[in-house]
């Protein structure tokens, strides 16, 4: 006997590979978006820090804009800095 | 001439006088002397009475006059006239019999003329200023009240028949002549006159040899015999002003129960046409011939107002009858007619009409309501038609009553009774959807223009544009609810209230939604866009964000397929994956949760995805996925040795298939190793290969290809479970729920730690000291705490004993 396959449909989910489940700003799960989105994924993307802290892209921003003297990671307080 | 003494004067006076106002046989005399009483002239009694007044007698004639009445009625008149009546116990015929009814009456009327003729000239005497009168009540009146009272006290119940009979025979030959006079006018009447000659079997055709009128054969018909002695008993009656009192209760018996014969014979089951008119036009007819019995047939006295009074009381009495009749019929139909709305339309304008008429409102509502509870809410009917019967009831009654208290008050048993099931929502969201048949009433309803939002605005009662155009609401609306509320629900928003809140409706419509995509493919991208931007204009944007998130996945999915599609093409041939791998990719935290199940997939197939993955990962940078290997559609040809069959089967049946192509033969348990697949779940799944003949089971747990099919083996008929396909892909509710009150059980263990042994009620209570005011408020009902517990017992994680709770010895 031999069994051809067609056609596979499968389900998957997606999922950011980042070591923590949830935002740690905003406390949203980084699968989901941040408060002001609505649409997770690319338009919400995650962005990394070199502390290796991670956050919604929207949020970090926010976060760095409200700081006036030196932008730290708001987890770790070292300087942020985006890695490549 | 030497005028008499005094004595003798006043004895010729009183003789003179008596003698004309009675008969002769009142007073015992003989009846020999007739001439003179009507010889005598109205000079003569008046000198006579003028010598009564000179020796001041004149008070007591009137007094006498009622006494010999009285005696006379009494003695002689009351048992002639009931003897006379008596013998139609011995005529069987109906004619005959009304003969005897006239000529009883005839005869009475005989010998109470010249009582009437008396009075008459007392009366005049009175007016004149020569008698006293009698006070006040007229002596007219007291002699009519004495026939009534010495007559007809108690009437017989033969006679009661009679009078019967002979209003209800001279009633249809009337409204026989009437329909005839009308035909005559226009022979091809509406459907009127035709229904009129289908129901009445007998037609002046003459196909029947009776006469339709008086049911005797045709060349003995006595209908114009019987119309002569119509007249003439009424005109008696009339004189001897007993009209009323004799005729009054048969017309009433038989006005209603021509009302009610008309109504079941013409309205019983026939909704779709109004009855009204018709009826106002018989009922006019009616009247035709209530004027005949109440009223001289002169034309002249037609217009006295009295007739026209009496004329107008038993015009307004036959109208009201007729009214609550129909309407009593109506409500007791309403179930029906609410079932074939709106065919049933003409019907329920009808009702609305009557009722606003007669005072019926609470006799519709305990009627509806228990015709409802007999009829629709009970196990033996499918939610789906309580509901579209619930949707009718709502357009039905909204057209019966704008104010829509009934509507609120009747189906509030619906309601309840729906919360109860638990198909309810699934069902409702189904027909918003369009996907049950037979309830494309609330698809419709969904896409109608201008739709009501769920938002519970700011709504008050003086939201109304025009203040002259304010209703009251009927007295039996419930105060609590504020009318222009009741009045604004639309349909759908009734439905979604069942429950009281709309968010079930959104986690069900997600549900289904998530159903749809992931595990029946075969869903209409547009249509599925449709609904929910139609939904989203009712439950507003936010509750439907989910559902446009699962939507979105769905395109986006498709792109990038279509994407790592591209890529693969570019591939050299042997580099190529050996089978076309499609993915659907979900945001997870906006899917409703998906049933988890383990299933090892193929080596070829993991590698598949695993290559999938990395195109996926080079797409979307730090991004992966994770497979639901168990979600999916697979199609494949099964190639055997003389047949192939193609199939498109889950997941698990295709992981099932893949791996007997290395081994032909199986058994459960090592197949249940490499698939990590439960035995009594695969081996249901088994079942779908050995139906399609591709595999069989021999022995028992031991499964072969079958490479040739053998015809000449019996056909085995293998049964496969039938909600096995219609699995859904989510996690059921009661799963849900489940993982809910686990929640629970870490409590419970340490209060039964604590406590050793607690009742449930106990355990209840505590749980609602403790958790349910934390963050997390999630309800649990003692029902369901006992359910959860038991299980638990089951599992052997708890006993149960005594009435009380505690964990096993070895568990603390």
């Amino acid at each position: 006997m031999r069994v051809k396959i067609r056609g596979w449909n499968g389900v998957a989910s997606w999922l950011w590979v980042a070591n923590d489940e949830n935002c740690g700003i905003c406390r949203m799960a980084f699968n989901g978006c941040c408060p002001d989105c609505k649409v997770p994924g690319d338009d919400c993307p995650l962005v990394w820090g070199q502390c290796s802290h991670c956050f919604h892209m929207h949020c970090i921003l926010k976060w760095l804009n409200s700081q006036q003297v030196q932008q730290h990671c708001p987890m770790c307080r070292q300087e942020w800095k985006f890695r490549e | 001439m030497e005028p008499p003494p005094a004595g003798a004067e006043l004895s010729a006076a009183w003789h003179a006088l008596s003698t004309a106002l009675v008969p002769p046989a009142a007073l015992g005399l003989a009846a020999s002397r007739s001439d003179s009483a009507g010889l005598l002239k109205d000079g003569d009694l008046r000198a006579a009475l003028e010598v009564l007044r000179c020796y001041d007698l004149h008070s007591i004639v009137e007094e006498w006059f009622i006494e010999v009445l009285q005696t006379d009625l009494q003695a002689n008149i009351a048992p002639e006239f009931w003897n006379c009546i008596g013998q139609y116990e011995n005529t069987a015929e109906e004619p005959q019999c009304s003969l005897l009814l006239l000529d009883a009456f005839c005869l009475l009327k005989c010998r109470l003329d010249p009582y009437l003729n008396s009075l008459e000239l007392l009366e005049k005497w009175t007016k004149a200023g020569l008698l006293l009168g009698t006070g006040a009540q007229m002596l007219q009146e007291k002699v009519y009240t004495m026939f009534k009272a010495i007559l007809f006290f108690s009437t017989t119940k033969s006679f009661q028949e009679m009078i019967q009979q002979f209003y209800s025979r001279t009633f249809r030959i009337y409204m026989r002549q009437w329909k005839k006079g009308e035909d005559g006018m226009n022979e091809c009447e509406s459907s009127m006159s035709e229904n009129e000659q289908e129901s009445d079997t007998e037609e002046s055709g003459g196909e029947s040899p009776l006469c339709a009128g008086c049911s005797s054969k045709r060349e003995e018909c006595w209908c114009p015999k019987a119309m002569e002695q119509f007249q003439q008993l009424n005109d008696i009656l009339r004189r001897l002003n007993l009209l009323e009192r004799v005729s009054a209760d048969a017309v009433t018996t038989i006005l209603h129960r021509m009302i009610e014969e008309r109504m079941e014979q013409r309205c019983r089951g026939e909704y779709e046409r109004s009855f009204l008119n018709e009826f106002q036009e018989w009922i006019e007819k009616v009247i035709g011939w209530l004027s005949r019995v109440f009223l001289q047939d002169s034309p002249l006295a037609r217009s006295t107002p009295e007739a026209s009074n009496t004329l107008k009381r038993w015009r307004c009495h036959v109208q009201r009858f007729f009214y609550r009749i129909y309407a009593s019929m109506r409500i007791e139909e309403l179930f029906s007619i609410i079932r074939d709305f709106p065919e049933s339309k003409p019907a329920v304008e009808d009702l609305k009409f009557c009722l606003e008429r007669t005072n019926q409102r609470q006799q519709l509502l305990s009627s509806l309501k228990s015709a409802l509870e007999m009829r629709l809410l009970h196990p033996g009917v499918n939610t789906s038609d309580i509901i579209t019967l619930y949707i009718s009831a709502i357009k039905a009654l909204r057209e019966l009553d704008p104010s829509m208290v009934i509507l609120e008050v009747a189906c509030e048993p619906i309601r309840k009774y729906l919360r109860t099931r638990e198909d309810t929502v699934r069902q409702i969201v189904a027909g918003l959807t369009g996907d049950a048949e037979g309830s494309g009433d609330l698809a419709n309803e969904l896409s109608k223009a201008d739709p009501v939002t769920l938002e519970n605005g700011q709504e008050s009662d003086d939201d109304i544009s025009e203040p002259g155009d304010w209703v009251p609401d009927p007295v039996d609306a419930d105060p609590g609810k504020s009318s222009s509320k009741r009045r604004s629900s639309d349909i759908i928003s009734l439905l979604v209230s069942i429950y009281g809140s709309k968010d079930l409706f959104i986690n069900e419509y997600r549900t289904l939604l998530a159903d749809r995509l992931l595990h029946q493919f075969n869903y209409s991208a547009e249509r599925e866009i449709r609904n929910v931007e139609l939904l989203k204009l009712r439950f507003g944007e936010a509750q439907m964000h989910y559902c446009e998130v699962m939507l979105k996945d769905m395109a986006d999915s498709r792109r990038i397929n279509a994407n790592i599609r591209d890529e693969e093409e570019k591939l050299p041939e042997e580099e190529r994956p050996p089978f076309s791998l499609v993915a659907v990719i979900l945001s997870s935290e906006f899917w409703p949760p998906l049933k988890e199940e383990k299933l090892e997939l193929p080596e070829q197939v993991k590698e598949a995805m695993e290559a999938y993955s990395k195109k996926y990962e080079k797409l979307k940078a730090m991004r992966t996925l994770n497979w639901k290997y168990h979600l999916g559609l697979v199609s494949l040809d099964v190639e055997l040795a003389d047949r192939t069959l193609s199939l498109s089967v889950s997941p698990v049946h295709a992981a099932i298939i893949l791996h007997f192509q290395t081994k032909s033969t199986w058994t459960l348990t090592e197949l249940s190793e490499v698939l990590k697949v439960p035995v009594t779940s695969l081996k249901r799944k088994m079942t779908l290969w050995l139906q399609q003949g591709v595999l069989r089971e021999e022995p028992q747990g031991t499964f072969t290809v079958i490479e040739e099919e053998q015809k000449d083996q019996v056909e085995k008929v293998v049964l496969i479970d039938s909600d096995e396909e219609g699995d859904s892909a989510m996690a059921s509710q009661a799963d849900q729920k489940e993982e809910e009150l686990q929640l629970f059980w870490t409590y419970i263990q340490a209060m039964l730690t604590n406590l050793e042994s607690l009742s449930l009620e106990r355990i209840h209570s505590m749980l609602k000291m403790f958790v349910m005011t934390g963050p997390v408020v999630t309800e649990i009902d003692i029902q369901e705490l006992q359910g959860f517990l038991q299980k638990k017992v089951r599992d052997q994680q708890l006993i149960y004993s005594g009435g009380v709770y505690r964990l096993p010895k070895n568990c603390s």
